[in-house]
């Protein structure tokens, strides 16, 4: 049930992932198909009756209140922008990819 | 009396209080230091010596005006210290040690930059790390590798590497780490200096560049386990605009410590720990320490915890995958510069953690790795209803030759299979020196439940009260 088979990111699928990441590995493919046998040691512990640890602080529902007005100034926030236009952020386009 | 740049915080905060020096000369005596081995050492990525010596001159300014009393509200006034580079210091360049942030300039402190900073601490420079903190040996860094103080051909460990070697070779008086699987510990022990890894959510994460947001917990690096936690102690604390942070108060960790009485109390020798790979060095040193700490009142007692072989395999899951999310909001538009300028390193955990996200894969990869987390965690529970303290080393071996790293792509995570059971477990541990093998410092750590940083400095305090590890320098520094 929570076996892993030998695996191996394919060539195909490091292609798939950098294209999903916005990376350029032309060429250096084969150095990132990475295996991924390291983690069949956890096919040794039954997890079958065991729920996910996202995280350890057990904090939930935490909430700002409501004088927290930190904001920094436009021309902070636009201090390290490389392209700007009228005071605002020159973004890529989305549509079209341009 | 030692220079000015080789006393400890708490030493110079009295000589400062009796106006034996000035911070201004304290200062001074840093940058002498950096200046005449830093050639070699290499732990700075950049030094802030004219706004430190102009923020020195105000502090000693207002000693002067107030005494002693200016110490009340500013504890740490007029002390130098360093940040490691993925700290945002506010008008100060933060670049992770990566080309994707060079030429960054933050607009504002993070959360633990300005709690140092309102505490009159002065900021001396930016220490290198491994690009994005992915390593632990400070050699991924994009701007170049740091060295060891104690031996120029090792590594110093990583990812603070060049915190813990500034802070060996006393170019300051402590500087910032942070840890997401050993990064604090791992070269505190390479470096023979005290490291904080805190309870996850001690120290707020707002400012520092995101590693795995899950394990993240940023904490100082120091010469003594007294002035970790006088540092420790204004770094911590419920922070806004971390929704992680610990909202408990933060205790006065020195005079907590400093009343802890070792008589009775239980340490834990997790039996898998020891059942690692350890060079027979390191295992000779930890045994010595556990002496010590039986010799002090202590009561040792072997307990069962899951091994941390397992922690290995959930840490590069979890920790892939979450820098996958954490680096996609780097697209140079903002800030810094395109995803073409990602090193291998980061882009080979950039894609192995969008893998191991995707749909089909989630299951048998994060979802499985989280629910071992539970198991780990659960380890520590248990361990913790037998005894105090957990002891074990920090590292599996004392610092290793520069290049090896290179030759083994799991070398981090193999390096710091002894720090990742805690940092997946949000468990507060502290390294110190324990002595040295083959002329390199063994680092030993002491791990308590989540928020019982206190008692751990009471051990620690005990411990360095009765050995003297911790004052040993580098050759390299002694003329």
């Amino acid at each position: 049930m929570n076996t892993m088979d030998s695996r191996k990111i394919t060539i195909e699928e490091v292609k798939k992932i950098a294209q999903m990441s916005k990376l350029n590995i032309e060429g250096d493919e084969e150095k990132f198909s990475q295996t991924l046998d390291y983690i069949k040691i956890l096919d040794e512990l039954d997890t079958s009756k065991v729920s996910e640890t996202f995280q350890v602080t057990g904090l939930t529902n935490v909430y700002q209140d409501g004088s927290q007005k930190v904001t920094l100034p436009r021309e902070d926030a636009l201090k390290n922008v490389k392209e700007t236009a009228r005071n605002l952020v020159v973004t890529k386009g989305v549509f079209d990819r341009e | 009396m030692s220079k000015l740049n080789e006393l400890t915080v708490l030493e110079a905060i009295e000589g400062l209080k009796k106006k034996e020096f000035t911070s201004v000369e304290l200062v001074r005596a840093c940058l002498t230091q950096i200046e005449k081995y830093d050639s070699k050492v290499k732990a700075f990525l950049r030094v802030t010596a004219d706004s430190a010596l102009k923020k020195a001159e105000e502090a000693d300014k207002e000693i002067s005006a107030k005494g002693a009393e200016a110490f009340i509200n500013k504890p740490l006034l007029g002390i130098p210290y360093a940040a490691k580079d993925n700290y945002s210091t506010k008008d100060v360049e933060t670049t992770a040690s990566s080309k994707v942030l060079e030429g960054y300039v933050p607009p504002f402190d993070a959360t633990a930059i300005k709690r140092l900073n309102e505490a009159g601490a002065i900021l001396l420079g930016k220490t290198n790390l491994d690009a994005f903190a992915h390593g632990s040996s400070t050699e991924t860094s994009d701007f170049g590798a740091t060295f060891n103080p104690w031996d120029l051909t090792k590594v110093p460990g990583g990812s603070s590497g060049g915190s813990a070697a500034a802070v060996a070779s006393h170019m300051v008086l402590f500087a910032t780490g942070s840890e997401t699987g050993g990064s604090t510990r791992g070269p505190a022990s390479w470096c023979g200096v005290t490291g904080v890894k805190p309870s996850y959510g001690r120290v707020s994460r707002y400012g520092i560049v995101a590693m795995a947001s899950s394990t993240d917990s940023p904490g100082p690096l120091t010469k003594t386990a007294e002035d970790a936690a006088v540092i420790l102690r204004v770094m911590a604390g419920k922070d806004s605009l971390d929704a992680t942070s610990l909202q408990t108060e933060v205790p006065d960790y020195l005079s907590e410590g400093k009343s802890f009485s070792m008589q009775g109390v239980k340490i834990g020798r997790p039996v898998s720990y020891f059942e690692m790979e350890l060079e027979e060095g390191t295992r000779k040193k930890i045994d010595e320490a556990i002496e010590v700490f039986r010799s002090l009142g202590a009561e040792i007692i072997d307990v069962d915890m899951l091994s941390p072989k397992y922690s290995i395999a959930v840490y590069t899951i979890l920790q892939r995958s979450e820098v996958s999310s954490n680096l996609a909001r780097l697209d140079g538009i903002r800030y810094g510069h395109d995803r073409n300028s990602f090193g291998f390193e980061a882009k080979k955990r950039i894609m192995l953690g969008a893998y191991t996200l995707s749909s089909g894969y989630y299951d048998a990869y994060y979802a499985k790795a989280q629910k071992v987390r539970t198991l780990i965690k659960q380890s520590f529970d248990s361990a913790f209803e037998k005894v105090d303290l957990l002891i074990a080393p920090s590292m599996p071996c004392v610092a290793l030759n520069v290049g090896e790293s290179s030759n083994s792509p799991m070398f981090g995570e193999m390096m710091d299979v002894l720090n990742e059971p805690s940092c997946i477990a949000g468990v507060p541990g502290i390294s110190v020196p324990c002595g040295f093998y083959n002329g390199l410092p063994v680092g030993v750590q002491i791990m308590s439940k989540i928020n019982e940083e206190s008692k751990i400095f009471g051990a620690l305090f005990n411990y360095q009260g009765a050995t003297g590890f911790h004052l040993e320098k580098p050759a390299l520094i002694k003329e």
